[in-house]
């Protein structure tokens, strides 16, 4: 039984992308997207929440695994596909010219959007690292098109600047796997070589130097798919060109998706590389990522690119909470991507009404927005608090879990060092902040039109799910639930 | 592994950094892949089934894709010169001394012949730098082909060959990456009226 509902979990969504082509009509389209997304979600959180209640030792399958850390990020993928797949058709209905012809524009839209979630959904739940490359590499193609979405010049510079690195990233991890799979090949030499458990189970036979390039070009190599500073260039490029939606999906499933399989990466082969060279190798990527970021969030900038300056800021905290390897700092992880998904999720979402009634916003700081639109203001304002990590957002939470898991794992100097650079981020989002809300604007109040409505909507529920993870973050910190999650992850 | 299959590798990746013409680089890329494919299948056809899917698969390869790039290039036929690009000399200096660094830096990860590990990991190297040196995105285009050859090479090198279902796998991710590329280098030469990836440069902060 629960072989056929994993089963169902990317399947679903794939034949959601053949559904939605049938429709003739944009409003058809709109429809079959709407039934789709939640049956694809609804059984995705079904997967979850079995993966969370029976997942203490994993459940097993012929081609999955699913732990309680993977069916979080599990729920964390259906929830905000499932949100971003309702404010698409909004976003679409005044989206204008296109990549595509206008006729088929909605429907390859559709299709490209079911087809990524449906890679990120899976991956989530592969227990092979073949696979798993296999599916990080099939979502660059969908997603490059998505990204590239509008036609526009600066779209599909974003597009292709986003395909070519992290195509080639991918193709050094694939190297890495090669040479890892060259190593293990005593013992099998076949696909199930690469399962995450063979790994776990035969890595401490394999020579140091050979598990050391391997484990350092599949590092290097995802840390581009993940936007991991130095190899981050894409990124603020293909959050910002990006549709709303679809940067929502980019920023808050795919970078953490492709984590979880450099988490995987770090916790089976990590133990034959001598001293903590694998944790090492996640604090420093943590510490690069949270240094390129902190400078830029303190500059004015257009809304989209400050969120994604904040991807790659939260990025290098949750590198540093997995780095930390303690109980504390991973169920800091946990809250951390869960409540940095839902915020940067809103924050996207925001963009779709700031976009329409000002669309300079689009290279400018927006300014004002209290005085403009009470929705919208509430939408940004709840998104920047959070992502700034103010009290008592879950991030709060989160950064001082995996702060003290830091200190408890006797990494002092990092600590430090990631605590100056938090409370510097925090600083410049807080600025960022006021100026969003309370700075001087133009213009009249904005009409309380469809995108408006929807942004207020979005913005009570996800608030109210930033609210139960602030509650989840003190119970689950006083709770065995860091070393299950730990225990469970191979 | 032949010396020969190895040497035509790195000799045909070097010789699509040099090339101005974006048919002789395809043809080029194309005849890298059919030459892998053979050598595969005459290996396969008494080793293993493993090897002879590998073959298969890189014969499509080698016909599949390059057509796919030949159609982009006749519907964009009048490449202007790339004014920003690098003499040849240059690009192919630069070239070899990255990748001759680059294979250095790797060490012996256990494939049966170290001639065949260097090929490998020089034409996966000369695939990235052909990405950094060339300008036309077709050409970037290309390096994912040079790239992915580059960990075949190592792949037939196996014993046993690649696990089939990572075969399939690498080369449907291929046909989806270098189709959506194809359309991109579409676009852009519609857009910009040359495929010349430096007037990308907008975005910055």
């Amino acid at each position: 039984m629960i072989d056929v509902l994993l089963i169902a979990v990317p399947v679903v969504p794939v034949v959601g992308a053949l559904l939605v082509r049938l429709p003739r009509t944009p409003p058809g389209a709109d429809h079959m997207n709407l039934l789709s997304a939640s049956i694809s979600a609804a059984v995705a959180l079904t997967a979850s929440v079995l993966g969370i209640v029976h997942g203490a030792q994993g459940l097993h399958g012929s081609w999955f695994v699913l732990d309680r850390a993977g069916a979080c990020f599990l729920a964390v993928i259906a929830v905000v596909g499932w949100c971003s797949a309702m404010v698409s058709p909004t976003y679409l209905a005044g989206a204008g010219k296109s990549l595509f012809t206008a006729r088929r524009a909605r429907a390859w839209y559709y299709t490209a959007f079911y087809l990524f979630w449906a890679a990120l959904l899976a991956l989530a739940l592969v227990k092979n690292l073949g696979v798993a490359w296999l599916l990080i590499e099939a979502t660059t193609g969908a997603s490059a098109l998505l990204v590239a979405y509008s036609g526009r010049r600066n779209a599909l510079e974003a597009g292709w600047k986003y395909l070519v690195l992290t195509t080639f990233g991918l193709a050094v991890a694939l190297l890495g796997i090669l040479i890892l799979f060259v190593g293990l090949a005593p013992h099998g030499g076949t696909l199930a070589t690469l399962d995450w458990q063979s790994i776990a189970r035969h890595a401490r036979g394999l020579p140091h130097q050979t598990a050391l390039f391997a484990l350092i070009l599949i590092l290097v190599g995802l840390a581009t798919k993940i936007g991991w500073a130095p190899v981050h260039n894409w990124l603020p490029d293909a959050h910002s060109e990006a549709p709303p939606p679809v940067s929502a999906l980019l920023s808050a499933a795919l970078l953490p998706t492709v984590m979880l399989i450099a988490w995987r990466v770090v916790l089976t082969l990590g133990v034959a590389v001598p001293h903590h060279l694998a944790d090492r190798l996640m604090l420093a990527f943590g510490l690069a990522s949270l240094a390129i970021a902190v400078p830029f969030l303190w500059r004015p900038m257009a809304w989209k690119r400050l969120l994604a300056y904040s991807s790659l800021e939260h990025m290098g905290i949750l590198a540093l909470g997995i780095g930390f390897a303690s109980p504390l700092a991973t169920v800091g992880v946990i809250i951390h991507l869960a409540g940095h998904a839902l915020a940067k999720s809103l924050g996207f979402y925001t963009a779709i009404p700031l976009l329409r009634h000002d669309p300079a916003s689009a290279h400018r700081a927006p300014r004002g927005l209290a005085r403009l639109s009470t929705p919208v203001a509430a939408g940004a304002g709840i998104s920047l608090a959070t992502l700034s990590g103010l009290p008592p957002s879950p991030l709060f939470f989160s950064e001082l879990l995996i702060l003290l898991g830091g200190i408890v794992a006797h990494q002092i100097a990092v600590v430090a060092i990631a605590a100056v650079l938090m409370a510097l981020g925090f600083l410049g989002l807080a600025h960022a902040l006021i100026e969003t809300l309370a700075g001087e604007s133009h213009g009249h109040r904005w009409r309380s039109g469809r995108t408006v409505r929807l942004t207020g909507r979005l913005t009570v529920g996800l608030t109210l799910g930033l609210l139960a993870l602030s509650v989840g973050a003190y119970l689950l910190a006083d709770s065995h639930a860091g070393a299950s999650l730990m225990r469970g992850i191979a | 592994m032949t010396g020969a299959v190895t040497w035509g590798l790195v000799v045909s990746s070097l010789a699509v950094i040099v090339v101005r013409r974006r048919s002789l680089a395809i043809a080029l890329v194309a005849a890298q892949s059919l030459g892998l494919g053979l050598y595969a299948v005459t290996q396969g056809s008494h080793t293993s089934t493993a090897l002879a899917v590998t073959g298969t698969v890189l014969i499509a390869k080698a016909l599949v894709l390059p057509a796919l790039l030949f159609f982009t290039v006749r519907r964009a036929r009048k490449e202007r010169l790339i004014a920003t690009e690098l003499p040849a000399l240059g690009r192919l200096a630069i070239s070899v001394a990255a990748a001759l660094a680059i294979e250095q830096l790797i060490p012996r990860f256990g494939l049966t012949g170290a001639g065949t590990e260097h090929a490998a990991v020089a034409v996966l190297a000369l695939g990235i730098l052909t990405a950094v040196v060339r300008r036309a995105v077709l050409f970037q285009a290309l390096g994912f082909l040079i790239a992915e050859n580059g960990i075949y090479l190592a792949g037939l090198s196996l014993p046993g060959g690649l696990p089939v279902f990572i075969e399939l796998g690498l080369v449907f991710d291929l046909v989806v990456i270098v189709s959506v590329a194809a359309a991109f280098a579409a676009k852009i030469h519609e857009q910009l009226g040359s495929g010349d990836s430096s007037l990308l440069e907008a975005l910055r902060d």
